[in-house]
């Protein structure tokens, strides 16, 4: 099978997922206690305004024809509007959207950055004093529960020593690229200051999660025959390692990268809790407390679009890695 | 972690960061200034932060803003504080809670069941009309009349009992009509029934209604992001004079070490809900103050009379005895509430103030435990988190008191407030928890708007019946004289005191922080009117 | 089903390791505080004294600002006074904001966190290898369609669906008497164990599909075995061959995935209580979000079930290390979060 028909088939599995989340999402909401009337009536309505406001926002309807009609709106890419505030769910998620994915890469370009290094010198200098120091790192780290993490940070860097803001975020990246165009660097260092605190909340397990792959890995492939065999033929140490062993050791590391997308995404449903980041993590709390199914929707559907897509990219980028992979 | 609106900060605000970057963390400096679009490219970083051409400029943060601004389609004080600045009633309220006119210059009783107003002459819409008896006549009907202005308004029931509004022919008059005696009216028309203009309602989609305003009001709207803030300039043309600051902006930050934080950074003029293990750092900054006043909100743990052991009326007395509600105020509310002895609070119409707040008596609570017949009982006690100040401390303390009573086991059900408040509001009285905190805000100053929802047996929010009780409501309901009509009010407030259908708990406060650049005083109401502000 | 093989790689290699013992130490302390918390615990953890809130732990004290209010004609001031807080010693770990002993709290805590952990991974692993034994063994539809709702399951991320999900199914507790107190040893002490029932349940509907992969994978793997198919030509049924020669293969990755996930699934159950959706009011993650809102006048609310989470999970982690280089069942990767 070709790549190209490869990434088709992964596509369409792909709709189907993203189908299976919004019928999951539409059967959850009916069958979750708390109306959302409740969030749009006041306490002591009376069950004719209740009825009146259910016909206003079409829940009276039988509840097939309340999901054909989604399905039908959400083709057109119509999520469909806020039972709180009446406005568009699109624009609401959209305008959301872009402060969760800063987060999430610069948690995961940090974590890249950070880890894979330092799980390559974890296993090339087994029982030396760095690979205890890195070992000790990330056994913390995928120890440590994040939002906690997150409180430490705030209550030393912030409470204590007022380096970084507790929380809230100043401006968006695009923003402060859009000053620096204009010759003020001043941008960027907010932008850099507010989102210090949040991406090593959301960072440091992922950092320590790669670390460990990448050292079991490395230990796994030097240990291997080949990686003697190329040895024995004198090529550099240097190129054994990096060239032979790590490429080999970043194949599971991809793979779990992908996989583990939702993980990042629940961090930073929480880090956006503790740092009270304006992204789709407040946004889908919120909603989720408001019962604003609208809102819940669009972000569910994003979040798992956006974890398909990732998902066959990693797929596509592991088929590169490694030729071997047959296309299944 | 409830209702956790996000706000972001304002891109003025953002512009005096860029300016002192270096100090981003720790701002000072006030939140004056005009808005520049861009800043200087001159290496400068484009500073900027203190007043601009004398411009007095005030921010306000909630813990979250408006749901939409239509003001006829919610529900809740954050949206209305967003609207106040800019939509006005036919009647208002001075800071102590007394009525004045306003859209109205006057009123009178015409019958049992029709009040006029007499609208003001010369008022003018930010959009430049003039303000008509029809508009009046226009807004009233859109609140009570799901057939008007194309709305099923959530705020019919704040204009209870009103069926219509008129406009009177030859007069610059509407008369009200309710459908019967409507002795509250008056004092519903003070708080409620913000007016719009016919024309300009008309000619909007709702979606166009949620996101402008013209209104009557002190300030009109220069820019709306939802979620993000609402700015409003002033109104030159305002009725009154016009207002001493030149421009509002309202936003929100759900954590309330957030808004403190912004306080004291002097990112925000006035925040809300400041707790009061907070009030240490506002106090020691030197450039904020904190400003508390009791507000018109009552919290309580109702007791449905229809199920053991709370159909009992010793036990639902034990209950009230058993917890110590002043050691309560002091200590987990830090004084920051006043202790309550019945449902109606201090000063308003109907208070009793012969009735005495529950003492602090264990032995009494075990004794009546006992007479009741229900010892060994075990009770869980439902609360909403972070929705009323210390709301779940409140109820663990509550549960802490009655645990130490050896004859009742209790324990706390934290609730999620969405499906506590759905349960509270189906209308049915076997859906709600047997045992369960909540608050409720009554901005009337009237009893009648606490006891007829929360108490009657008829009440949609009641877990609780008893004929004498709604005996001396309906009288007073009845009841045009107004002396007889509080004194109805007092006894119906003992009867419930008396038979206990709650642990009466307490008032709470409205505790803001101000910076130390204007002058505000906070109102029992909980309403912030930036009309009200001026420069220290 | 463990081999004389597998018990001599655990040793040797529990011998080598000091890390695995110190996770062996970790996780038996955590064990026994959490099973033995009436006798540890040196007050009631829920047991309240408004008098007493707020002190700091043994060694440290505290400078607060104590603010009241007071009327003063019709308008409120605010004053403020400076107290010294000392440590006392019945509370070594200081007190919380309503005066309960923090110490008392974190030994309970333990049992929350235990519990949510054991039982919430042993339903996942039930699900979890039902799901994948069938979808492998059977393959095709069968195993294209199951394949398919995990695909789903793992497009939501877990936090956010354990969140809906306890919304959907509310916040059931069981509640079953504490033994210890039953047996009259320390009456003064919570009668009951609280049983989270509806986060154990939705942290397993939240992670089952993990161990359904991993079940999946090794089925497949034997289902063309010689010895499946000599088995199945002798006329044995599905089930059985399922039970006797499939499962057993694949106990090994399961067991040490089921270690990883205990530890994941305690900490998703902090971050639910640190929500507040777990219902839970004796947990860590609980006295988190307590002490959150009192960072700048008492720390140790926060810090101290904080620090009892990274022990219990470092230690759960480094037994799953032991088994996983002792036992090598051939998974790569972690369960998520």
């Amino acid at each position: 099978m070709s790549l190209g028909r490869f990434i088709l088939k992964r596509a369409l599995q792909g709709v189907f997922v993203i189908w299976g989340v919004v019928t999951v999402v539409f059967l959850l909401r009916f069958v979750t206690p708390g109306d959302p009337i409740t969030f749009i009536a006041p306490l002591d309505a009376s069950p004719a305004l209740r009825q009146r406001i259910a016909a206003e926002l079409g829940l009276n309807k039988p509840l097939y024809v309340q999901y054909f009609d989604y399905l039908a709106e959400l083709v057109r890419g119509d999520m469909g509007y806020s039972y709180i505030s009446g406005t568009e769910a699109s624009a609401r998620i959209f305008a959301r959207l872009p402060a969760t994915v800063e987060l999430a890469v610069v948690a995961t370009l940090v974590a890249v950055a950070l880890s894979i290094p330092l799980g390559v010198v974890s296993a090339t200098r087994r029982h030396e004093p760095a690979d205890y120091a890195a070992t000790t790192f990330s056994l913390a780290g995928i120890s440590t529960p994040n939002f906690w993490l997150g409180i430490m940070l705030v209550l030393v860097l912030s409470v204590q020593f007022d380096l970084f803001p507790t929380s809230r975020r100043a401006l968006g990246f695009v923003d402060a690229l859009g000053y620096l165009a204009q010759g003020n660097p001043n941008g960027l260092i907010v932008w850099a200051k507010y989102i210090t605190l949040p991406a090593i909340t959301l960072g440091t397990y992922f950092t320590a999660l790669i670390t460990r792959l990448t050292r079991s890995g490395m230990l796994d492939e030097l240990g291997k025959s080949y990686v003697r065999a190329t040895r024995a033929k004198g090529l550099p140490e240097s190129l054994v390692r990096y060239k032979h062993a790590l490429r080999n050791t970043l194949i599971p590391v991809i793979t779990v990268l992908g996989l583990q997308l939702g993980s990042l995404i629940g961090g930073a449903v929480i880090t956006e809790a503790v740092f009270a980041w304006p992204g789709l993590g407040t946004l889908v709390i919120n909603s989720i407390n408001a019962r604003d199914w609208p809102l819940i929707q669009g972000c569910l559907i994003v979040i798992g679009t956006s974890f398909v897509v990732v998902n066959i990219a990693v797929d596509a980028l592991y088929a590169y890695v490694n030729p071997r992979v047959v296309y299944d | 972690m409830a209702d956790d609106r996000q706000s972001r900060i304002s891109r003025r605000r953002y512009l005096s960061l860029v300016g002192s970057a270096a100090a981003a963390a720790s701002v000072a400096g006030c939140a004056g200034g005009d808005e520049i679009q861009t800043p200087s490219g001159d290496g400068n970083g484009g500073g900027n932060g203190s007043g601009n051409g004398g411009e007095f400029a005030v921010t306000i943060t909630q813990g979250q803003l408006d749901s939409g601004l239509d003001p006829h389609d919610h529900r809740e004080t954050t949206t209305d504080i967003v609207l106040m600045q800019a939509y006005e009633g036919t009647l208002d309220r001075d800071a102590e809670g007394k009525v004045v006119p306003s859209l109205a210059e006057e009123y009178e009783q015409v019958d049992d069941t029709t009040l006029r107003l007499f609208v003001r002459d010369g008022v003018k819409f930010h959009s430049g009309d003039e303000l008509t008896p029809e508009d009046v006549a226009f807004s009233i009907n859109r609140i009570v009349n799901n057939d008007v202005g194309g709305l099923a308004s959530p705020q019919k029931d704040q204009l209870a009992g009103v069926t219509e509004a008129t406009v009177v022919d030859g007069e610059r008059a509407v008369d009200v009509v309710s459908d019967g005696v409507n002795p509250v009216l008056v004092s519903l028309l003070a708080s409620y029934g913000d007016v719009m203009q016919k024309s300009w309602v008309e000619g909007r989609q709702k979606n166009q209604i949620n996101s402008e305003v013209n209104g009557t009001g002190p300030f009109k709207l220069e820019r709306y992001t939802e979620d993000e803030e609402v700015v409003y300039t002033k109104f030159e043309e305002y009725w009154r004079d016009p207002a001493a600051v030149d421009r509002v902006t309202l936003n929100a930050a759900a954590e309330s070490s957030t808004r403190v934080n912004q306080l004291v950074s002097g990112e925000t003029d006035i925040v809300v809900n400041v707790p009061p293990q907070e009030v240490g750092r506002i106090n020691n900054q030197g450039n904020a103050r904190v400003e508390a006043v009791p507000s018109t909100r009552i919290i309580y743990n109702a007791m449905r009379y229809d199920v053991e052991p709370f159909s009992s009326r010793e036990f639902r007395r034990a209950m009230n005895y058993a917890i110590d509600l002043e050691t309560i105020v002091k200590e987990v509310l830090s004084d920051f509430a006043d202790a309550t002895s019945q449902p109606t609070l201090e000063g308003f119409v109907g208070y009793n103030p012969d009735t005495d707040i529950y003492p602090y008596d264990p032995d009494e609570a075990e004794r009546l435990v006992e007479e009741s017949g229900h010892a060994g009982a075990s009770i869980e006690l439902h609360t909403p988190v972070g929705r009323y100040l210390k709301d779940l401390e409140i109820a663990q303390a509550v549960v802490g008191y009655i645990n130490e009573l050896p004859n009742v086991d209790a324990t706390v059900n934290q609730r999620d407030f969405g499906t506590l408040a759905g349960e509270l509001t189906t209308g049915s009285i076997e859906d709600k928890p047997h045992f369960y905190l909540i608050g409720w805000g009554n901005e009337t100053f009237d009893a009648s708007q606490t006891l007829i929802p929360l108490l009657t047996s008829e009440g949609v929010l009641t877990s609780w019946s008893n004929e004498e009780f709604d005996d001396l409501v309906a009288q007073s309901n009845a009841e045009t004289d107004e002396n007889a009509r509080e004194q109805l009010l007092r006894q119906a407030n003992q009867v419930a005191h008396d038979e206990a259908p709650w642990i009466f708990l307490n008032r709470q406060y409205s505790v803001y922080g101000a910076s130390g650049r204007i002058e505000w005083t906070p109102r029992r109401d909980e309403s912030i009117k930036a009309y009200s502000i001026s420069p220290k | 089903m463990v081999s004389p093989r597998t018990v001599r790689n655990l040793k040797r290699e529990l011998g080598r390791s000091a890390l695995a013992k110190v996770g062996i130490a970790l996780v038996v302390a955590v064990l026994l505080v959490a099973v033995l918390a009436p006798v540890l615990a040196p007050h009631h953890p829920l047991k309240q004294n408004l008098g007493e809130s707020q002190l700091p732990p043994l060694g440290f004290s505290a400078v607060t600002n104590e603010t009241t209010s007071e009327m003063v004609n019709g308008s409120i001031e605010v004053v403020q006074r400076e107290r010294q807080v000392d440590a006392s010693l019945s509370h070594p770990l200081g007190t919380d904001s309503l005066g309960r002993d923090m110490l008392s709290r974190i030994i309970y805590g333990a049992r929350t966190s235990l519990l949510v952990g054991l039982l919430g991974t042993t339903l996942a692993v039930l699900i979890g290898v039902t799901v994948g034994l069938t979808a492998g063994y059977y393959g095709g539809k069968v195993d294209d369609g199951l394949m398919r709702v995990s695909d789903v399951m793992l497009a939501f991320p877990s936090l956010v669906l354990a969140i809906a999900l306890i919304g959907l199914l509310g916040g059931a507790s069981l509640r079953i008497p504490d033994p210890i107190v039953a047996a009259g040893v320390e009456p003064g002490m919570p009668p009951n164990i609280v049983l989270p029932g509806t986060v154990i349940v939705v942290v397993a509907l939240v992670n089952w599909v993990w161990f359904a992969r991993v079940a999946r994978g090794e089925a497949l793997s034997v289902r063309s075995e010689e010895y499946v198919k000599a088995a199945r030509a002798l006329g044995a049924s599905d089930a059985s061959i399922i039970l006797r020669h499939v499962l057993p293969n694949s106990l090994t990755p399961i067991l040490v995935l089921a270690t990883i996930q205990i530890a994941a699934i305690i900490l998703l159950e902090s971050s639910l209580a640190y929500l507040g959706f777990s219902g839970a009011n004796l947990s860590w993650g609980f006295d988190i979000a307590q002490g959150r809102q009192y960072l700048s006048t008492s720390w140790w609310i926060a810090s101290l079930p904080g620090l009892a989470i990274v022990l219990a999970v470092v230690g759960i982690n480094l037994v799953g290390d032991w088994l996983r280089d002792a036992l090598d069942p051939g998974i790569e990767g972690e369960g998520g979060v």
